[in-house]
């Protein structure tokens, strides 16, 4: 009895009911739909039917199945969103340290940090395009741009939360700037930084899927436009949708596991 | 040659010569701090005129009730509070160059650990700011760890042990870097009363092994006269000393030495110091 109360609250049985509720809602929708339009894959296809098309070996666009065509443009998408998210995380890291030591570049880059923020990506992405050139290139700028504000300003709080006292027993022993920041605010803003990591992650691959509209040399998002607009299949459509979904929540555990294993945090009873 | 052969010198001797180099005697004169009004209004006065003695290897506790200044009094012995007048002379230095000469061991009310670094290596992070080698680190650290009773939870995490044993962690902190002055801000204040007897029995053999200089802030008065060699009483609006108790009490003190005649008539001399409370 006890073993099924524990299961019956415990974070999976969570996460069960989460998915078999959306099944249910979407299976619900989608009957609903399949009543009232001619062609109701357009809108809200039964899930059985994307799943199905995950493994089907019909040629959709002449050489690939579906599936094929997803992951050979997830690649595309994928790597200049990760290659944008490291150069955004490494920017917002070292942004914070350097306004935690120079209040005046905080006072002066705080307030543009704000603006670049405030853009929408809608907006910036063609911007970027223009000055880059490059598809590719956009990605990865866009991706970086989305990334380094959370690390940047959880990163900055991170070193501000660290209690007076603990400062006051560094300043005791005469501890130079250097070892403060080694061993005080670098390893007790982990967690802080952390949190900006798996913020921005699912953010950069759903900035790069955006940037993939703009032009029609091939990623997730200019696949995504493309099969709604052409007698492709509707299916890629649909796997896109799940497929970016899952990355993005992937990338947030991925972040949680790097985490793990590089911070030197233990969490309490861990 | 010299640093390699004193590194070497069993931990009590090096205590013992230590102290002989540097004297830690305290002269506290015209002491005033003020600090600034938030309203910008008056100054609050929070120590006026203090004057006062502190022989090298002395025990001394600070008592008074909160807004005596106490533990402003520490904070700028420590300097971690600036003077607003008069001097403090720790050897014929400054607490500035007294702290950047590392001098100085600090326990605060809360342990204030790293929690993410071990116990030992928590013991450690200090003699790793001050340069000491590894092999110097490791040994202090075991033999500090063992005189506080905590050699087994090494290992630990600050969050797996007891407020107790994290404060021992704290104080273990402390004299792992052999400070010739050792400054404690109500340390045992958040414990229960077993844990802190206890504390109170390994601060005195402590103490008696390595001949400090210790000033203890409390609000205690028991704790004050059972610990202390001079009970320095302050009373508050503006902080202030109204009496300075000597306590000769012979040593060492067991925890019945509290139902003695003695004691219980030099805690009521204490109380009974207080001005405008």
């Amino acid at each position: 009895m006890n073993g099924i109360k524990r299961f019956l609250t415990s974070r999976q049985m969570v996460t069960l009911v989460w998915v078999i509720g959306l099944i249910i809602v979407w299976e619900i929708g989608a009957a609903a739909v399949e009543q009232t339009k001619r062609t109701p894959e357009y809108v809200l296809p039964r899930i059985y039917q994307i799943v199905d098309s995950v493994f089907s070996q019909k040629l959709v666009n002449g050489s690939q199945t579906a599936t094929e065509i997803v992951l050979s443009n997830a690649s595309v998408t994928l790597v200049r969103a990760g290659i944008g998210f490291l150069i955004g995380s490494v920017i917002g890291f070292v942004l914070a340290l350097l306004m935690n030591m120079f209040l005046p570049i905080e006072k002066i880059a705080f307030p543009y940090l704000m603006i670049i923020q405030m853009i929408p990506i809608l907006g910036m992405a063609p911007i970027i395009l223009a000055i880059t050139k490059d598809i590719d290139k956009s990605r990865i700028v866009i991706a970086a741009i989305l990334t380094f504000y959370p690390v940047a300003t959880n990163t900055l709080a991170g070193f501000k939360a660290v209690e007076k006292e603990k400062h006051e027993l560094m300043y005791s022993i005469a501890a130079k700037k250097k070892d403060v920041y080694m061993k005080l605010l670098i390893p007790s803003c982990m967690p802080y930084f952390f949190t900006g990591l798996k913020l921005s992650a699912p953010m950069a691959i759903t900035a790069s899927i955006l940037v993939d509209t703009l032009q029609g040399g091939g990623g997730l998002g200019c696949m995504l436009s493309q099969s709604l607009k052409h007698a492709m299949s509707i299916y890629v459509f649909w796997q896109i949708v799940f497929f970016s979904a899952i990355v993005g929540i992937l990338s947030f555990y991925l972040m949680s596991l790097v985490e793990k294993l590089v911070s030197p945090y233990k969490k309490v009873g861990g | 040659m010299l640093r390699a052969a004193k590194i070497n010198e069993d931990f009590g001797s090096n205590m013992i010569s230590d102290t002989n180099e540097f004297n830690t005697g305290i002269i506290i004169e015209n002491l005033s701090v003020q600090f600034p009004d938030k309203n910008g209004g008056e100054h609050v006065e929070a120590l006026r005129n203090i004057n006062l003695e502190i022989k090298p290897g002395e025990f001394v506790s600070l008592v008074g009730p909160s807004g005596c200044g106490k533990t402003t009094l520490l904070r700028t012995i420590a300097d971690l509070q600036q003077p607003t007048s008069g001097t403090i002379s720790i050897g014929g230095l400054t607490p500035r160059e007294v702290r950047l000469q590392q001098k100085f061991g600090i326990v605060f009310q809360n342990p204030v650990l790293y929690e993410w670094r071990t116990v030992r290596r928590n013991v450690c992070m200090p003699m790793e700011i001050m340069g000491i080698p590894k092999k110097e680190r490791t040994k202090r650290v075991t033999q500090m760890l063992e005189l506080v009773g905590l050699y087994n939870f090494g290992k630990k995490h600050p969050h797996e042990l007891s407020g107790g044993m994290q404060q021992r962690v704290g104080i273990a902190r402390a004299l792992a870097l052999r400070p010739k002055i050792l400054l404690m801000d109500e340390p045992f204040s958040a414990l229960d009363e077993f844990t802190k007897e206890k504390l109170h029995l390994d601060l005195q053999n402590i103490w008696s092994k390595t001949k400090k200089t210790i000033i203890f802030v409390t609000h205690s008065i028991q704790e004050a006269v059972f610990l202390s060699d001079k009970v320095v009483v302050l009373s508050p609006h503006p902080g202030r000393v109204s009496a300075v108790v000597e306590i000769n009490l012979p040593r060492p003190r067991g925890l019945n030495i509290k139902d003695t005649m003695e004691f219980n008539s030099l805690v009521s001399k204490v109380r009974n110091s207080f001005e405008g409370v």
